[in-house]
């Protein structure tokens, strides 16, 4: 009857003493977790009213930050949703810190895998993130340019700017979280020398007669009225 | 004198000279063509009208490499008895030096004000060294306002063939008399008396390490001559002609640089311009007469085909910056013929408004903003020329009157929305 009784138990007595040491670590996840949880909401509100002194939603508006967001169903103000971003990301360290203290060795894996792969992941997003202004302010800046000096296809010409920006920071951005980066690199390499080298046979081709006509304005002299457009805007 | 603008030689030579009544202040780079023309003009001003009075000649040049420097020391005129009726009892003081700082017209400018403020002068003028129009006369109409009058500020008033100045009548003449309420006809003519007190006044503010110093100067001085309660006046000086423009220059950067200045200015100075409605004549010298001018060619095809261009391509820009009522306006200019175009003074009035309101709003970059106004301001000289061509200067003139009456009467649409 007593083996039997101990059979019963030690199971149960394991699974107490398992308990016993497990509960410190639950504890400490809870209480990482609340502390995270605080830190996460207070470091949202320091960085919304920061972003709101150094004027983050007008500058977002210029470079066409508020735009993307509106696009992407996103009704917040940029700074709002910069604060909110770094909220869940820090609820998230939060949550792998407070499961590295459960001491288990599958969960201990995962988080050592998660910190090692979150700079990248970061640095992928910075990298995007400048990649969309950066597309953005020279796409704009070359049609208005384009336009300003009279080009017939501006639109065209600063379409392929974003295009082919955007496609140099993709790249970037993989290259960096490390997805098949071979396949990546060739791919970008043959893309992108792909539309250069079909803009360069497009405008060669295409470009002959319009080629021809600047030499000849350049070699023989300008029809007088042309010449004496001589309207003085200041 | 301890100014940062000037060099250590010039300080000397200013310790010399001690103190003067008038300081002529010539900015240039690369004009020995033209200078010397200006100088002996300066010079014999100086001697016709002020000969008792105590003068220096300042040059300050941006680095030229053509000699122009050498043009200005050099410079004098042989005989002024053919001239003048009287002698000239003091001698004309010169300096000429390149300025330090960040290159540009504004640089320039502020090593003048130095010098004027360190001679303690009573009466200052800067003129172009471009000018070929420039007379004697013009150093009396500029400095006797200031040094009889007790005007502290005195802009130029010219006579210019219809379509030329196009920014300034149809952008910064309309803008500068709605905003501050003083009708002051060149308030970037480049030509302008001021008092000593002005100079200082200059000197003081904070702006020469910004844009100021590169350009916009023009705008600046008069706009903050206004602005700050200064006593203004402007003085008739007849034609103004000058050394054949840069066929380089780019439009739009020109565009840049004087409306981007005179929005900047409407930030700083919005507490003053906001309560102020209609405007009032300032005080005009010299005899009005009328002058010959050069006849200018214009293609309109051509600017309204860039008007066009900017219409099919520039409209995401449009519509954020005028809303959807002001772009439907304009829209519809693209269906004009070209014999009939014409751009409404309203609508012309809420474009220029609407790029301010945005501009303050900060919507886009502001080199990206207000070159996206190139093809609308292009649209407007356009129209404008197809309509005055076939009237006289004075009616020319009326309607731009007109158009300024427009921007006063539209003001409660920019102050409302200036939030």
């Amino acid at each position: 009857m007593n083996d039997f009784m101990n059979l019963i138990l030690e199971p149960m007595q394991e699974v107490l003493l398992q308990f016993g040491t497990f509960m410190p670590n639950l504890l400490a996840l809870l209480v990482i977790f609340v502390i995270g949880l605080a830190l996460a909401w207070l470091c949202r509100a320091l960085l919304v009213r920061l972003l709101k002194v150094v004027k983050f939603d007008s500058w977002s508006d210029r470079m066409g930050f508020t735009t993307l967001m509106r696009k992407g169903q996103l009704w917040s103000s940029p700074s709002q949703f910069m604060g909110t971003i770094l909220f869940w990301g820090l609820i998230l360290i939060t949550l792998m810190a407070g499961l590295s203290a459960l001491d288990i060795r599958a969960i201990d894996h995962l988080v050592e895998q998660f910190f090692i792969y979150l700079p990248r992941v970061l640095s992928a997003i910075l990298v995007l993130t400048i990649g969309y202004v950066l597309a953005g302010f020279l796409s704009r800046a070359v049609l208005i340019a384009a336009v300003n000096s009279g080009l017939h296809y501006a639109k065209l010409i600063a379409e392929a700017v974003r295009i082919l920006m955007s496609l140099l920071f993709l790249a970037m951005a993989m290259e960096q979280l490390q997805v098949a980066p071979d396949v990546v690199l060739a791919a970008f390499s043959i893309l992108f020398g792909g539309i250069v080298a079909a803009l360069a046979i497009a405008f060669g081709i295409g470009g002959i007669e319009a080629a021809k006509r600047v030499i000849e304005s350049e070699l023989v002299a300008k029809p007088e009225e042309e010449a004496k457009e001589d309207v003085e805007h200041i | 004198m301890n100014g940062i603008a000037l060099r250590d030689e010039v300080h000397a030579k200013l310790e010399h000279i001690g103190s003067a009544d008038i300081v002529i202040g010539i900015p240039s780079f690369n004009n020995a063509r033209t200078i010397g023309h200006v100088i002996l003009a300066v010079q014999a001003g100086l001697a016709k009208y002020f000969p008792a009075c105590r003068a220096v000649l300042v040059n300050s040049d941006g680095g030229s490499t053509d000699g122009t420097l050498d043009v200005v020391q050099q410079t004098s005129m042989a005989d002024f008895d053919a001239i003048l009726l009287q002698h000239r009892v003091e001698p004309i003081a010169r300096l000429a030096f390149h300025y330090t700082g960040i290159p540009g017209k504004g640089s320039a400018f502020r090593s003048i004000f130095e010098v004027a403020s360190a001679l303690d002068a009573k009466a200052c003028a800067v003129v172009d060294s471009d000018l070929r129009s420039i007379t004697p006369e013009w150093v009396e109409l500029l400095i006797k306002p200031v040094l009889e009058h007790g005007f502290d500020f005195v802009a130029p008033l010219y006579h210019r063939h219809k379509f030329d100045g196009t920014i300034t009548n149809s952008i910064v003449y309309p803008l500068t008399r709605a905003l501050y309420g003083k009708r002051v006809r060149q308030p970037i003519g480049g030509d302008f008396g001021f008092s000593g007190a002005m100079a200082r006044f200059y000197l003081e503010q904070d702006v020469w390490d910004s844009d100021v110093a590169r350009f916009g100067i023009d705008i600046w001085m008069s706009t903050t001559a206004i602005a700050n309660g200064f006593k203004v006046a402007q003085s008739f000086l007849g034609a103004k002609i000058h050394d054949a423009k840069d066929p380089g220059a780019d439009l739009s950067d020109m565009l840049y640089q004087v409306v981007g200045s005179t929005f900047g200015l409407m930030e700083r100075y919005a507490p003053i311009w906001r309560p102020i409605r209609g405007s009032e004549a300032v005080t005009t010298f010299g005899f009005e007469y009328t002058v010959g001018l050069e006849h200018v060619s214009v293609n309109t095809a051509r600017m309204l085909k860039l008007f066009r261009e900017g219409l099919a391509n520039l409209r995401e820009i449009w519509v954020d910056v005028l809303g959807q009522g002001d772009f439907g306006e304009v829209e519809k200019l693209g269906s004009q013929s070209d014999g009939e175009f014409r751009f409404p003074m309203g609508l012309w009035v809420h474009v220029v408004y609407g790029f301010a309101i945005a501009f303050h709003r900060n919507k886009l970059p502001a080199a990206h903003l207000i070159k996206a106004l190139t093809p609308l301001y292009i649209g407007k000289t356009a129209a404008f020329v197809l309509q005055a061509e076939q009237l006289t200067q004075r009616e020319a003139e009326n309607e731009i009157e007109q158009l300024c009456a427009a921007f006063e009467n539209a003001k409660d649409y920019l102050v409302n929305n200036w939030i």
